[in-house]
């Protein structure tokens, strides 16, 4: 703009407005993932087996991509099956669950197919395995959602030939606030007392046996500090070492 | 321990053995000990000299290798001599091969009859008074005496057991690490000796193993990694069934 206002007096300059730079590299790297299966459980095995172990896992990782996924994604693991049409097994579910450490580490897929109700547990690092494609991110609000069993199947079935789902990779994962209903009691589990700690389902029971179920909840837990297992420098040097190697 | 897959996609559990340190102590002749063959005595783990007596460290002294913390009596050919000194590597046992692995067993200190013996116990209800995890009967009445090594409470574990037949999967010449089929004896990073299997079916099993051990100066130059032939490495693209 012209530095002479309209009253005829040179006005003061004004500097041009700072351009905001949006650093998508920068915002890219930001969201650090590192598996579960990587972060070695507490006990008093060497160190030295974990990372001979995580050689072997970053190894298979070279050659089979395997792709970020949470609990409550939706995917599609192919198999290599001897008994098969095509020797190949593909099957889509939500998962509910990832356990194992190391190399042994699995998660848990269920999908409710023609009425009946198909949980698969598959390894991670197994040779078996073909392919895994995320079909859905989308994270859920607790870290294992066992109690889609007790859910009205509504919940758990998913299109088997689902189309997936983009997502963008510098993307925060969304959270699905979803509270599931569930089938009239008696559950597998008694999922309303406080040790499984549920966010996800919208409890219909009366308020006296919420408040029973508080019975059973162990105020002292989150202050046992022999519990804590602080795993955030861990986390730190294993996702450098891996990344490096991946890297290569 | 730790999976490991086959090329035909079958999973098998496997412990993994650290070579550390392992150095020839002593030669003891036939005459000298009074068996059948020569021994050699190995040492395992090395541990602090302090603390320990003269003669205690003599052997260690003669063949001028540090303290160990396990002493393992091998019994060996005249053939198969090794010389007091000489370091011993994971690369001696060759993927293949079969072994028995000998270690003391996790000690549970004195443990009730049911624990250590696997007895029924009593029922639980229906009038049982004071009695629910006790032998009962010790012996008969015929008998008038209690046999020697009757069955009873006492102190559990920590005694020497051996697996036997125990497959080789891989060796690691680099970081000196045996993958051994199955479990093992022993807890957690404890001491352990692993010996050629003498079971009769394994007789025959190994082929040009390195005769008398691996010699780590030698001419042989041996990759980081030894598999077994019928092991899924990690470097090959998945498994499919054609």
């Amino acid at each position: 703009s012209c530095r002479i206002s309209s009253d005829g007096k040179p006005a003061k300059f004004q500097p041009p407005p700072k351009p905001i730079i949006i650093d998508r590299q920068k915002q890219r790297e930001e969201r650090r993932f590192l598996s579960p299966e990587f972060i070695p459980p507490r006990g008093r095995t060497d160190p030295h087996k974990f990372y001979i172990e995580r050689k072997d896992m970053i190894q298979r990782r070279k050659v089979f991509n395997i792709p970020e996924f949470y609990v409550g994604h939706i995917l599609a693991v192919t198999t290599a099956d001897p008994y098969a049409n095509e020797k190949a097994n593909r099957f889509v579910g939500i998962c509910i669950q990832r356990g194992g450490k190391g190399l042994g580490a699995t998660f848990v897929l269920r999908n409710v197919i023609e009425g009946q109700g198909v949980e698969i547990r598959y390894e991670l690092y197994s040779p078996r395995v073909q392919a895994i494609e995320v079909l859905k991110l989308e994270k859920r609000l607790d870290d294992n959602l066992m109690y889609l069993r007790d859910a009205l199947p509504e919940y758990s079935t998913f299109d088997v030939n689902m189309k997936p789902v983009s997502h963008l990779d510098h993307e925060e994962i969304p959270v699905n606030k979803l509270q599931v209903r569930m089938k009239p009691k008696p559950w597998s589990k008694r999922w309303e007392r406080p040790k499984y700690n549920i966010k996800g389902i919208k409890f219909e029971l009366p308020e006296k046996k919420m408040k029973e179920a508080q019975k059973w909840s162990q105020p002292w837990l989150e202050f046992d500090m022999l519990r804590e297992y602080d795993t955030s420098k861990i986390e730190e040097k294993i996702w450098k070492e891996v990344n490096e190697e991946l890297k290569k | 321990m730790m999976p490991i897959w086959t090329k035909s996609g079958k999973k098998h559990a496997v412990t993994l053995l650290k070579v550390q340190d392992c150095h020839v102590l002593r030669y003891i002749s036939k005459e000298e000990s009074g068996g059948k063959t020569s021994k050699l005595l190995v040492g395992g783990k090395n541990a602090s000299p302090f603390f320990k007596s003269e003669s205690a460290m003599k052997i260690f002294k003669e063949a001028g290798v540090p303290r160990k913390q396990k002493v393992a009596t091998f019994n060996v050919t005249d053939d198969a001599l090794i010389k007091p000194g000489t370091p011993l590597y994971a690369a001696h046992f060759r993927p293949g091969q079969f072994v028995d692995v000998t270690a003391k067993t996790i000690g549970k200190g004195f443990q009730g009859v049911m624990k250590r013996w696997g007895f029924k116990g009593q029922p639980a209800s229906h009038g049982q008074t004071k009695t629910h995890r006790r032998p009962g009967a010790i012996s008969t009445n015929k008998a008038a005496k209690v046999y020697r090594g009757k069955k009873m409470p006492g102190k559990m574990g920590n005694i020497y057991r051996t697996s036997f037949g125990l497959k080789v999967w891989r060796i690691n010449t680099k970081h000196d690490i045996i993958y051994v089929n199955g479990s093992v004896p022993g807890h957690t990073n404890c001491l352990v000796k692993v010996r050629d299997s003498k079971l009769p079916t394994y007789k025959d099993c190994n082929k040009n193993p390195p005769f008398p051990t691996f010699f780590a100066d030698g001419d042989e130059k041996l990759p980081e990694d030894l598999y077994d032939k019928e092991i899924f490495q990690f470097t090959d693209p998945s498994v499919t069934y054609a």
